[in-house]
Formats: C-alpha cells, sequence, structure tokens
C-alpha cells in the first residue's frame, strides 16, 4: 500500500534560526500517527510546511500518496488530499453546519443557484463519515464544541467528487475541549480512520496518544526524538524524551540563590476561595508575604482565566478574594488596586498598555495623585520619579520617557509595565505571562524585579505557559486542568522533569477516567 | 534604538504649525487681491461668528478623546438657544434664570447621552444620532414650530454684544473656555484618564480607570457646554431651527484638523481652535473674493476628510515604522509576539510571525507559537 504522507529531509530556516531540522515521518492509509511536542519544539512549523503556508528548506521531499506535494502551495495540499483541522477552526458560527460544510469545497448546484436538496443530501453524509447525528441547518454557535470540530473534521473530509481525501492533519484540536467531549471527538477520528483515511494528530496531552494512536513521533527543540509503537513505550519515557534534559541554564546561573519566592513567614495575605469564572472551574488559593507561586497549564486549562478572576476584572460566578482583612469586590479594578493589588495583563499590545500614549503616561497612570497640586499635575516630580525608575529597570533610551511606549523593544516595554505596579509598593503582585515577547536581557530583569519585589514582601502569583519561567522562580507551582488544580508542587518538586510529569498525568489514573 | 525619536525632533516648526503657517498664508494671499479684507472689521466679525462655532468645536473635543462621538451638540445647541428665548419671551424669566435654565437642560441632554452610552451599551454615534433627532422634535413643540420673537432685555444683549477690547465678548468666552479644558485635558487626572481610555479602553480599565464615570461625565460636560454655545448663538444672531444642525460638521472638522497640530495625532484644544480659525479666514477669504455661498460647507467637508486621511495614513506610517524598528532590533529583541490562531494568515501577519519566531528564546514563546 501506498503511504499516505511521505515525508523526509524536511528543514526550515527563518533568517538564520533553523526551527525545524530534516524531519521525516510516514502515515498508512488508516493509521492514526501523533506527533507530540512541546511549545517551541517546531509542531506549528512542521503543519504551516505542510499545509503550503511556509516553503520548506531546499531538499525537502513531501509525497502524499505517492504524488510529489509542490512547496509553499496550499492548493497542491489541497488537491492531492490533504486535509487540515486547524487549532482555530475557522467556522461561521452564525452559518449553519450545511452551508459550513460546504463554505470551501463549494456547494452542489442546479442552474447556477444552490440545490437545497442535493446539498442536504451531501451534509448528512458527510457528517454521518465522522459518526456525528446532527441536524445540518442548526446554526454552529448553537453546538457544543466536540460537535463543532467534528464539524470542522466532516468538512476536512469532503473531497471532490465524494472521495475522501488522504490524509487528515490535525492541531490540537482537544485545546479547548472538556474531557467528555475529548471522548467523542477520538470516537469520530477512529470512525474516519476506519475509512482509509490517515490522520496526523498533534498534541501536548499524553492520555490522547495512548488508547487512541498506533504511532507517536516525538518533536523536541525543531528535532524528530524517534517514531515508536505506542505500546512499545512506557508514558515517563515519552515524557523524558519530550522534554530532554535542558534546563534553563541562562536563568539559573544568573540567578542568586536561594530560590527566591520560596521563604514563607507569617499568615497569607491572600487569600482566594472557591473561585470560579470563565474556564476556570475552581481555584482556591493562599499566598504569604515573600512567596511566589506559579500556575502552570495550556489553553483551556483554566490558567488565562485566573489572574483575572482573582484581580477582579471579570465576572466572578463564585468564590470570594481577599487581600489581608479586605474583600476585593468583582468587576472594581480601582478597588484592587485600592486594596494594595497589582495585575500585568498578558498581552501587552491589547490589554496590558496604552500604546500611544507616552512611557511616562503609561507608567504614572494608577496613581498621579502624588502629583496632584494645587490644581495642577506637575510635571518635574513625575518626569524624575519616572525616570529613577528607568534607571532601577535599566529600560533603554534611558531618557525616552516622553516617547510613545509603542517605540520601545518589547522587553523594555514589559520592563516600564512591571515599573507600574512595583511603583505602589503592592502588597499582591498578579503577573500574566510577564516574559511574553521579551528577549533573554529584558526577561533576566524582569525576574530579577519579581523577585526583589517577593523579598520587600509582597505575595506574588504567576501564571506562565513556560515551565523554566516557573522553575526560576516560584517556590511553589499550580498545575492546571480542565479548569482544576490538579498538582500543587513545591520545594524541591519544582523542576522541569517533574511539572511536566505532573502535567501529562499520571497515565493510570487517566485511562481510568476515560473509560467511564 | 532612538529612530522615531529623532524623527519627532526633526519638524517642529512645519510639522506641529502648520495650520498657523496656512492661515498666515491665506492672509497674505487675500489681503494682496482684496483691499477690502485686511483691516480689523474682517477679524473682528470672523472672531465673533467663528467663536460659537469653536465652543461648538470644544464641546465636541471632551469625548472624542476618550472616544465617544457626540453628534447631538447641534442640536443641543440648537433646543437650549430656542429655550432660552421662548423662556424670556412666553414665560417671562428674567434672562439670568432662561439661560441658567437653558444651560442645565444642556447638561440633562448630556446626561442622558450619558447614560445611554454607559449603562444601555449603545455606542456614542448611534446614542447621540438618535437623540439628535429627538431633540428637533422637543424643540419643534415646545416652540410649536414658531419662531419666536428675539428678546430685547439689556441682560440678553449684553451677554454677547459688549465689546471687550475691540471683541465682542463671546471670543473671550471661546478663550477662556478653551483654557479651562486645555487645564483640564493637558493638567488634571481627569485628562490623563480620558486620553488613555481614548489610546486603550480595556487597558485603561484593568489599570484601574473608572472609564464608565469619565465616558459619562465627557458626554455630560459636552451637553452642557453644547447648551452654552446655543444660548450664545440665539444671543448674537437671534433665534433660529437650523443653526445647530450647520453648526455640527465643522466642528468635527476643526477637531480632527486640530488633531494634526500642536500634538499631531492627538486630540487637542489649541490644534481645534487654530483649525477654526484658519478655516474661517479661508471660507471668509474666498466668499469676498468670489461672493460664492457654497464655499463654507464645501470647504469644512474637504478638510474633514482630508484630516482624517493624513491621520490613517500617518498612523499605518508610525505603526510600519515602529515594526520595522522592532523587526531590525531582533538581536537584542524577542521581536512582535506571534499572531494567535484566530488571526487571518495574511502576508504580513505571516512575515511578523517569521521574524518572531527566529528572534525568540529557544523554549520560550506563548500557545499560540509552536
Amino acid at each position: 500500500m501506498t503511504a499516505v504522507l511521505t515525508a523526509s529531509k524536511l528543514s526550515k530556516t527563518f533568517n538564520g534560526r533553523t526551527v525545524l531540522r530534516e524531519f521525516e515521518i510516514t502515515i498508512e492509509p488508516g493509521e492514526i500517527h501523533a506527533l507530540l511536542g512541546q511549545n517551541g519544539s517546531g509542531k506549528s512549523t512542521l503543519i504551516k510546511a505542510l499545509a503550503g503556508y511556509h516553503v520548506p528548506d531546499e531538499g525537502a521531499i513531501i509525497q502524499v500518496g505517492g504524488r510529489d506535494l509542490e512547496p509553499g502551495s496550499p492548493a497542491s495540499a489541497f488537491q492531492l488530499g490533504c486535509r487540515f483541522v486547524h487549532q482555530d477552526l475557522a467556522l461561521v458560527h452564525t452559518m449553519s453546519v450545511q452551508d459550513n460544510l460546504f463554505l470551501t469545497s463549494g456547494f452542489p448546484t442546479r442552474f447556477g443557484g444552490v440545490s437545497r436538496k442535493a446539498a442536504r443530501r451531501a451534509a448528512v453524509r458527510a457528517l454521518s463519515v465522522v459518526g456525528l447525528d446532527l441536524d445540518p441547518d442548526e446554526q454552529v454557535a448553537a453546538l457544543r464544541p466536540a460537535q463543532r470540530t467534528g464539524v470542522a473534521v466532516a468538512r476536512a473530509l469532503l473531497g471532490h467528487d465524494g472521495e475522501l481525501p488522504a490524509v487528515v492533519v490535525l492541531d490540537e484540536p482537544t485545546a479547548t475541549l472538556p474531557t467528555h467531549e475529548v471522548h467523542a471527538l477520538l470516537a469520530t477520528l477512529r470512525s474516519t480512520a476506519a475509512s482509509g483515511v490517515g490522520i496526523l494528530y498533534v498534541t501536548h496531552h499524553l492520555d490522547e496518544v495512548r488508547g487512541f494512536a498506533g504511532q507517536v513521533t516525538v518533536l523536541r527543540n525543531g528535532s524528530r526524538i524517534g517514531c515508536w509503537d505506542v505500546n512499545e513505550i512506557s508514558s515517563a519515557d515519552l515524557v523524558r524524551r519530550l522534554v530532554g534534559k535542558q534546563l534553563a541554564d541562562e536563568l539559573h546561573t544568573a540567578q542568586e540563590s536561594p530560590r527566591p519566592g520560596a521563604s514563607t513567614e507569617g499568615a497569607a495575605i491572600l487569600t482566594v476561595s472557591g473561585l470560579r469564572a470563565a474556564r476556570l472551574s475552581e481555584l482556591s488559593l493562599q499566598v504569604r508575604p515573600g512567596e511566589i507561586v506559579g500556575i502552570y497549564g495550556l489553553t483551556g486549562s483554566g490558567r488565562e482565566d485566573a489572574l483575572t478572576a482573582i484581580y477582579g476584572s471579570v465576572r466572578r460566578e463564585a468564590g470570594r478574594v481577599r487581600v489581608g482583612s479586605q474583600e476585593l469586590p468583582a468587576g472594581r479594578p480601582d478597588a484592587a488596586i485600592k486594596a494594595g493589588v497589582g495585575y500585568l495583563p498578558p498581552d501587552r499590545k491589547t490589554l496590558g498598555a496604552v500604546m500611544d500614549l507616552s512611557a511616562r503616561h503609561n507608567l504614572t497612570l494608577p496613581d498621579v495623585r502624588p502629583f496632584w497640586h494645587r490644581g495642577i499635575l506637575h510635571r518635574k516630580p513625575e518626569a524624575a520619579e519616572v525616570n529613577t525608575w528607568f534607571d532601577r529597570m535599566r529600560v533603554e533610551p534611558r531618557d525616552g520617557a516622553e516617547a510613545p511606549l509603542s517605540t520601545f523593544s518589547g522587553g523594555n516595554q514589559q520592563k516600564i509595565l512591571l515599573a507600574k505596579w512595583l511603583r505602589l509598593a503592592p502588597r499582591v503582585l498578579l503577573l500574566d505571562e510577564p516574559s511574553q515577547g521579551v528577549d533573554i536581557g529584558a526577561k533576566l530583569e524582569v525576574h530579577r524585579q519579581i523577585a526583589a519585589a517577593a523579598r520587600g514582601g509582597a505575595a506574588v502569583v504567576v501564571c506562565s505557559s513556560e515551565v523554566e519561567e516557573l522553575v526560576a522562580l516560584c517556590g511553589r507551582v499550580l498545575v492546571m486542568r480542565n479548569g482544576h488544580v490538579s498538582d500543587d508542587l513545591a520545594g524541591s518538586r519544582v523542576n522541569v522533569t517533574d511539572i511536566n510529569l505532573s502535567f501529562h498525568g499520571d497515565q493510570r489514573e487517566r485511562a481510568g477516567g476515560r473509560h467511564q | 534604538m532612538s529612530v522615531s525619536m529623532s524623527k519627532k525632533r526633526l519638524n517642529l516648526g512645519l510639522d506641529r504649525f502648520s495650520g498657523v503657517y496656512l492661515g498666515i498664508l491665506f492672509i497674505i494671499v487675500f489681503s494682496l487681491l482684496s483691499s477690502q479684507f485686511f483691516n480689523m472689521a474682517t477679524f473682528h466679525v470672523i472672531a465673533s461668528t467663528q467663536s460659537t462655532a469653536g465652543i461648538i468645536a470644544i464641546a465636541l473635543l471632551v469625548p472624542m478623546v476618550c472616544e465617544q462621538f457626540d453628534l447631538s451638540v447641534g442640536a443641543n445647541a440648537n433646543l437650549t438657544g430656542m429655550l432660552a428665548v421662548i423662556l424670556q419671551v412666553n414665560e417671562h424669566w428674567s434672562a439670568l434664570a432662561a439661560v441658567l435654565a437653558a444651560i442645565g437642560v444642556g447638561f440633562a441632554v448630556g446626561m442622558v447621552n450619558g447614560f445611554i452610552v454607559v449603562a444601555l451599551r449603545v455606542s456614542s454615534f448611534i446614542a447621540t444620532l438618535g437623540v439628535s433627532s429627538v431633540l428637533g422634535a422637543v424643540t419643534i413643540i415646545f416652540t410649536s414650530n414658531i419662531t419666536p420673537a428675539a428678546p430685547t432685555s439689556s441682560g440678553w444683549t449684553n451677554l454677547t454684544q459688549i465689546q471687550v477690547g475691540g471683541f465682542q465678548v463671546v471670543f473671550v468666552y471661546l478663550i477662556a473656555l478653551a483654557l479651562l479644558t486645555w487645564w483640564l485635558l493637558e493638567f488634571t487626572p481627569a485628562g490623563r484618564y480620558l486620553y488613555a481610555i481614548g489610546g486603550n479602553k480595556e487597558a485603561a480599565r484593568l489599570a484601574g480607570v473608572r472609564v464608565n464615570r469619565w465616558s459619562f461625565l465627557a458626554l455630560a460636560l459636552a451637553g452642557g457646554v453644547s447648551g452654552f454655545a446655543g444660548i450664545l448663538y440665539t444671543s448674537l444672531t437671534g433665534p433660529s431651527f437650523t443653526f445647530g444642525a450647520a453648526l455640527l460638521l465643522p466642528g468635527f472638522a476643526a477637531v480632527f484638523l486640530g488633531a494634526t497640530q500642536i500634538t499631531p495625532g492627538r486630540f487637542n484644544v489649541w490644534g481645534t481652535l487654530i483649525a477654526i480659525f484658519v478655516l474661517a479666514v479661508g471660507v471668509q477669504g474666498l466668499e469676498l473674493l468670489s461672493g460664492a455661498t457654497w464655499l463654507s460647507p464645501m470647504f469644512n467637508g474637504v478638510a474633514l476628510i482630508a484630516a482624517v486621511a493624513l491621520a490613517v495614513t500617518r498612523g499605518t506610517r508610525r505603526r510600519k515604522a515602529t515594526r520595522q524598528a522592532s523587526v531590525s532590533q531582533l538581536a537584542d529583541d524577542g521581536g512582535p509576539p506571534p499572531p494567535s490562531p484566530g488571526r487571518p494568515l495574511g502576508e504580513e501577519s505571516r512575515r511578523q510571525e517569521e521574524n518572531a519566531v527566529a528572534g525568540q528564546a529557544p523554549g520560550g514563546g506563548t500557545i499560540a507559537s509552536e
């Protein structure tokens, strides 16, 4: 049998940096092949190279069903029978299932108009291929997340002239699905594979590999570490290959010992009980002054909503947050600030800063009262304070406080935004992805400042998708899955391997829960 | 590093005061072309007729800073002006009482706008558009659609027709109001908050700015100032059903053109005044020369389009420069954050992503990257 997908010597280099190194893979018809890799491993680049979005380096050989794929051409991939279900499903929520299905492949027509009967028949057929029992006229917005993913898969399977495609590539399709929906989707994919379609399934989750995939390839730092039959390798081995012996070398050598954020003296200053909001199902937490607690988890785990729920910038469905003896109300960031809480949002451009305003205005925005005297805001004392912070955080250019924040590099922007909160001497500091889009030098500075703030008595909570960062900073790390805290690691257990092992979960527990 | 910094320092004169230079150019040209132009009478006429327009522009400016469009300023001014007249002529109120009541009504209208925008979450554009239509109807109702006679009390006419240093006192009101607004926007925390809200509402909210409160107050203030403008106009020129509508577009043109002056890219008071007067000088000069009556609406319409188009191209150029600057700093920068999965995969974002990926430290990155 001809393999549905083969690739060899597939490399991709951006501006001198090799992101994917001589990747190779073979997928047979009906095979479910899992691709495991962390952030930065090259997974996304690989998929985009297959989809024709990136042009791979010279010498790459990609064949679909024995025929060569034209590099950089999405049309070629489509024609050869390669279909993709990306993380963004690209469904139009306000349209019906049927309309979405035919969006890419075209509607059955009669005399130029859409033939409703033929379209409905084709839609029902397409949905049954994936084992979905849905009314094609139902609006996508009304569907459950797994059903939506199923519709995206059904659409991917719509070939020209009723032919099934050769291979379907899914990029982390369960990232936003709750556990029971994952089960439904995997069943859908099993029926698809049973029809002879090859499946390349990219994921972070070990438990989706076992009991589902036949083969697994591990990708790390752009290199293919190996390919195994799923039954021939243990989960612990897989994790070790996934994570490698990488240590946060630059970060560790620069860190002063002892590890910051491990000192725990006195009563907790931040108390969170039974917090529920958006994708966060339940969070209870106590942080003492001087402690740095980390929260780790991926998209959909509830991590992204943890800090906004604590700060109070989103509506809380349940739970309470106290700073000292003060209760923090929901929906009132200004009240949180008054209570001594600082919150550094994850996305600078949309949430963290007012890019068109000067660095000075951004830095002093939460509290300009110190400069308000006899009816006007005095510029000199403000500029003096801003310059002190510029010096302290080593912001470049040092004299650029009047320039719009957008003109600073990402690392400097983040230093300025951190200074914005440190300036208020907060009792509690909530940091969401503090080194997102930040160069190594600025990242070190940011970490230094966070450690210093903790030493100064602040209770710090750091939310991050980067394990190394959490290991460098935190005395305690909470691992989140499906909206809950699944593990609480402290002391010597705060290291890259243990966090990853905890995150990917104990295999036996996972399997037991799934088969209920 | 200081690429954009040095660029900003270069064009101090021409870039920030182009309006003033243009105005001077107009004066020179028109004075040469027409002997009637360059005399104090012309300037006094311009000053007084444009003062009301200037006050309306200031009313528009404050909410515009926090990104609220107040399309009801004209109708509001019309309503309050007529109300003040009706109260004096039909109800025999004193000039002072009528003026205070009318300004109060102006504020009330502003608060209604604020309520609709903040509490009912209707966009300011739609809300104030609807309100302006309602105000027009209300004006017709309480005047029974009959233009009232102008009040004759000296209190009323002295409101605008006293001379101060040769200029009619309306001009002084305008300058005083401009100074107050300048103080508000540049020297008070409120001003900071308004600009922050206009720059990025959500970021401002997360930084503790009470967005709802300040948006509401900005719209309320706009209403009060419009009320004041309406009274001044009716005192100066007499009651009319149509003056409000005619003041709206020139006001917007001035606010947007004003954003190209003094502090380019940012709405500001003095730029707005410069724009008002430069446009007026241009129109007045051309009218004197040609006698055409369509010049004012033509000028204002073209000016508004030109001002916004200029702002858009400047914004795009600045964003491109910032992106290029950060790309060229790849050696020590992580580069712009990678696009989220939901963003369209266009040529621009692909280049952005390539640069981001190339610049990122190994093992780093967010969910959105590989």
